[in-house]
């Protein structure tokens, strides 16, 4: 996969996000240029700041590097034909920890699917920095970027999105298809976790819309992320399956995984620990209020035995 | 998927590694080919008949050629020196024969053999028929003719050898006797039909040893070269030596001639690969059309690939073996369709040769077009390719 890496070298990323401008930040405790520091799979991308050296609030670092996902003055603009640039995400701050379920609403064009793009590697920042496992992630080559989506991000989405050539359990395995090994028996584990241990062999066509995204939620899965990003997750779902799949989502998030839900659905804000409004690309209350945030976020992450097989 | 690799990876080295990603890329392939199975075979028809055409074609093309090498043989290797009646020079003196021999006794000029004949004409008659023939005199046939009946003596000292049209016009054959000039001879040999033209017409002709005739120089001498260049060498070295202070000897040559024949044919053949190219390119463009709708058609499930973390290497994988296998199905069925075309058409005509036909280098043309197939396709399949794995998943989802 290095040499993969290696090889994806062309920059598609007009990003220009500043790590300087949080390079300051460990002045006053916020630590946040300091996480890069943690980076071992992906590359530091220049983030490190050494001054953050000095920080004494370890204390705080440790709470920080928590998160599994965080945006920070996160800017995204896009050019509109000859006028002003069009902003999607205006100075956006935004953290979900590991096993918290995050709502994120808005009416149509308040920027949530940028939002999700931003978050999910799919689309690069103009300003501000992005943050993923506790890595500086705001630049990265479009190499890393795969490279970061397939170690660290789950994606559902609306449409379910299977490949129809592919039964479920290779569909579930598509995202390791190329590399060494074979995780068609993890696969099969997470199908069976999903109660589709009877559907393995089954290409999408032969399978419900609820089959389908709990297959979308097994892929997600397959490299056990630290993030799961999900698009409307029941928008075409009736609301008995919808309720389902949130109850899958449900179990994700107590295996310690960070689940942000891109929705309309008023069911889904039922479920979710937050729930965050995004308008005209402003998002209110992006990180949760933090009374004691080291309170029960310790080892959440490896957790595995939280679900156990068959168990609804 | 990528199961059974698991194990060729850990023995194998870079190689391995590299061929990896292979794999399960053409299983994909595979499968995505078999969605659309109409427009998949419709493209490997038209690969296939544009290897068809190309093989075919290519075959054809060479077999012309082969056939008129065949046919133009020895000419090219034959060098005929007369004597030149311009500067009233009536015949081939003994020491113009020792002048040939030595300006070609010359290992750069191939060593040909010299073989100087008598000439006249005269009456050859049979047991039961008569016909007009060149009468020759030679002293040693072998080196310049080959023998179809009896043996051709080292030294020819008695008897006649009588040439393949003169024995079937008169019904004769080695033992027999023929009576030539008026002189009864016994037939020692009956020489092997040459296809060829040559101004020394031997299938016309008899050969008498040199003692039957009584003149005084010979009418002209047979340079026999192994090929035509060191024909040419020798007729150039023989104008040099001979013709140095005085022009006494013609040289009747056809090396450039036949360079300028199998140049012909040369072209022909590239002319009628051309032909063949021309109908693989279209097969191309299908090639190149097909693929472009299909990743137009999967841009999504493109984009998801890319999203879940599929390299674009990877995605190219993919399409280029949808592209490559187009190719290679095209091209292994145009193939085989070729071999059963010529075969059908040695079968039909009586007049082409089978030996020039299952000649090793028409394989040359089959491989040929085999490789064009499959480089055709990845060809053609490398810009759908390149576009799709290049688009931003972003974009491609959004559709």
């Amino acid at each position: 996969m290095t040499r993969d890496t290696a090889d994806d070298e062309a920059e598609w990323s007009d990003a220009e996000g500043d790590a300087a401008v949080w390079g300051d930040a460990a002045d006053d405790g916020e630590g946040w240029s300091d996480v890069a520091d943690d980076a071992d799979h992906l590359n530091g991308n220049g983030a490190r700041d050494d001054d953050a050296g000095d920080d004494d609030g370890v204390h705080d670092r440790i709470v920080r590097d928590d998160y599994g996902v965080a945006l920070r003055g996160v800017m995204k603009r896009y050019p509109s034909g000859g006028g002003d640039p069009v902003v999607a995400l205006n100075d956006v701050d935004f953290a979900v920890r590991p096993g918290e379920f995050v709502a994120v609403v808005g009416p149509s064009g308040s920027g949530k699917s940028t939002l999700l793009n931003v978050l999910g590697l799919l689309d690069d920042p103009t300003g501000g920095r992005r943050l993923l496992d506790g890595t500086d992630v705001t630049n990265l080559s479009v190499g890393e970027r795969t490279q970061a989506r397939k170690e660290s991000i789950g994606f559902v989405f609306q449409d379910f999105h299977l490949l129809p050539t592919l039964t479920a359990v290779e569909n579930v395995s598509l995202p390791t298809a190329f590399d060494p090994g074979d995780a068609t028996d993890r696969a099969a584990d997470l199908l069976s976790r999903f109660g589709l241990g009877d559907r393995l062999d089954h290409e999408p066509g032969e399978l419900s819309g609820g089959q389908k995204q709990r297959v979308a939620i097994a892929r997600s899965l397959i490299n056990e992320p630290a993030v799961l990003l999900a698009d409307e997750p029941t928008g075409n779902l009736d609301t008995e399956t919808g309720e389902s799949i949130l109850a899958e989502f449900e179990r994700v998030k107590e295996e310690g995984v960070a689940v942000i839900a891109v929705t309309h659905d008023s069911l889904v804000e039922e479920y979710a620990d937050r729930v965050i409004e995004l308008r005209d690309g402003i998002l209110k209350d992006g990180i949760a209020d933090e009374t004691d945030p080291l309170e029960d976020i310790t080892s959440d992450r490896n957790a595995d035995a939280a679900l156990a097989p068959g168990e609804r | 998927m990528t199961g059974s690799n698991t194990r060729e990876i850990k023995s194998g080295g870079e190689a391995t590694g590299r061929l990896r990603g292979w794999r399960p890329a053409v299983t994909m392939a595979a499968r995505n080919l078999r969605r659309n199975r109409v427009r998949t075979v419709l493209a490997v028809l038209g690969v296939s008949i544009g290897v068809l055409a190309v093989a075919a074609l290519g075959i054809f093309g060479n077999v012309l050629a082969l056939g008129a090498a065949d046919a133009i043989g020895d000419i090219g290797t034959q060098v005929v020196v007369s004597p030149n009646a311009d500067t009233g020079v009536e015949s081939l003196s003994a020491t113009d024969v020792a002048g040939i021999r030595r300006a070609v006794d010359d290992p750069a000029v191939g060593d040909p053999a010299v073989v100087p004949l008598y000439s006249d004409n005269g009456i050859v008659e049979g047991a039961s028929s008569q016909t007009f023939a060149t009468i020759y005199g030679v002293e040693e046939p072998g080196l310049a003719f080959e023998s179809a009946e009896g043996r051709l003596p080292d030294r020819h000292r008695q008897g006649a050898i009588i040439g393949a049209g003169v024995a079937e016009d008169l019904g004769l054959g080695a033992g027999d006797t023929v009576g030539i000039a008026g002189s009864q001879q016994r037939v020692v040999a009956v020489l092997a039909e040459t296809q060829t033209f040559s101004p020394v017409a031997p299938d016309d002709a008899v050969f008498l040893p040199e003692s039957a005739f009584a003149a005084d120089g010979y009418a002209q001498a047979l340079v026999v070269s192994e090929s035509g260049e060191t024909a040419q060498a020798a007729a150039d070295a023989i104008r040099e030596e001979v013709n140095a202070r005085e022009e006494r000897v013609d040289l009747f040559e056809l090396a450039a001639i036949v360079d300028e024949i199998n140049g012909f044919f040369d072209l022909l053949s590239t002319f009628l690969l051309g032909l063949g190219g021309i109908s693989l390119v279209v097969a191309g463009v299908s090639i190149l059309n097909v693929m472009l709708m299909s990743t137009v058609e999967r841009r999504q499930e493109i984009g998801v690939m890319r999203a879940v973390g599929v390299t674009r290497r990877d995605v190219l994988r993919v399409l280029l073996a949808e592209a490559g296998l187009i190719g290679a199905a095209g091209a292994a069925v145009g193939t085989a369709l070729t071999v059963v075309l010529v075969a059908g058409l040695v079968a039909a005509t009586p007049a082409v040769d089978t030996n020039l036909v299952i000649d090793p280098t028409n394989g040359y043309y089959l491989l040929l077009a085999l490789g064009f197939g499959v480089g055709v396709g990845i060809v053609s399949g490398a810009y759908p390719a390149w576009k799709a794995a290049n688009e931003r998943p972003v974009e491609a989802l959004r559709s």
